[in-house]
């Protein structure tokens, strides 16, 4: 019934779509870039939850609903399921994916900069390059299950943990 | 560098390494002639520095494609000597052998050549150097750090090379 695009399409426009607003548009904000983008994610999330939820009945609860972004929606977008879900059962959710499709092909140049720097001190600089770059391909997916958990009516916060790449963690804290 | 007279005539092909390697070395170019990457696995005898090495190498490359094309028994066209010809143009020459090593090419319409040096007795490589192509479209060009035209230093990449590479007949 639905239409097909090729993966190497939205991977690309991911990617330069991210690049824009981070070099482009808010070039020496990158906070309202993450905002932007993650507003941007919030309305994709909106609209695509509404097309994946069309036939199923009403959620029960709020761990439902999460279950829900964990296998259905998750196997629609990334074509797999989260591998871990942990909660404290007071409106805390912790989604992990321990090979998250976005980031899979990225990796740093190990010797980009720091070349007049002491050993420690470019290992640094770049662990927090690329620790930026990925935050930065982040914020989109957040702003996915954001979106996709509001439309189910459950307002929430969600942010991205990577401590570990390439898994990465949603943390999603239901505003009660 | 060839000694004529010595004992051994027909040096038998080098033995494959303990780390199980197979490839001697490989080089990807673009089409201005960047360098793109250079990995070494197994090469005992080094003439030149790197870059007068990797300038030999595209030059050689480059006119072993015009010298196939123009020599092409089956083509109807008359082109110029000396006229540089667009990736694809022409017959497209992929491996040349020797006693001691076989090199393998490779030329993508977007002018990325690939070359791997390998054992003589290799087989046909056309096939795996479609995979290592599609390995630097998925690692390198869909990579959002990368920037085209500049070397290739990534982990992943390399890694994944080096793991395939490995596995060659």
């Amino acid at each position: 019934m639905g239409r097909e695009v090729s993966e190497s399409c939205v991977d690309n426009l991911l990617i330069e779509m991210v690049s824009s607003y981070c070099d482009r548009f808010y070039a020496n904000k990158p906070e309202l870039a993450a905002r932007r983008i993650e507003a941007i994610g919030y309305q994709v999330g909106h609209q695509l939850s509404e097309r994946y939820t069309m036939e199923r009945p009403r959620f029960s609860d709020h761990l439902e609903a999460i279950k829900f972004i964990c296998k259905d929606f998750w196997s629609e977008i990334f074509k797999k399921q989260i591998d871990n879900l942990k909660t404290n059962h007071r409106g805390t959710f912790v989604l992990q994916d321990n090979q998250f499709r976005w980031l899979m092909h990225m990796s740093i140049d190990p010797s980009s900069d720091g070349s007049g720097l002491s050993h420690d001190a470019s290992g640094a600089l770049v662990d927090n390059k690329a620790a930026q770059a990925a935050s930065m391909r982040l914020y989109f997916p957040c702003g996915i299950i954001r979106g996709a958990l509001t439309n189910l009516g459950i307002p929430c916060a969600v942010s991205a943990d990577i401590s570990n790449l390439p898994a990465c963690s949603f943390v999603v804290r239901i505003k009660v | 560098m060839q000694f004529f007279g010595g004992a051994e005539i027909n040096p038998s092909p080098p033995a494959v390494t303990a780390s199980g390697n197979n490839a001697h070395m490989m080089y990807i170019f673009n089409r201005n002639g960047v360098c793109l990457l250079y990995r070494e696995w197994n090469r005992p005898l080094h003439t030149l520095n790197a870059q007068q090495d990797h300038k030999l190498m595209f030059g050689l490359l480059f006119s072993l494609k015009s010298l196939t094309a123009k020599m092409d028994p089956t083509s109807v066209e008359k082109v110029n000597l000396g006229v540089p010809q667009l990736p694809g143009q022409g017959c497209s020459f992929h491996s040349f052998r020797t006693n001691t090593y076989k090199l393998s090419f490779m030329e993508t319409p977007s002018g990325i050549k690939i070359i791997l040096v390998t054992h003589p007795r290799t087989g046909d490589l056309r096939e795996s150097l479609k995979y290592i192509y599609n390995l630097y479209v998925e690692y390198v060009v869909k990579n959002p750090l990368y920037t085209p035209g500049t070397p290739i230093r990534y982990e992943l990449f390399n890694a994944a090379l080096d793991q395939y590479v490995r596995g060659l007949g």
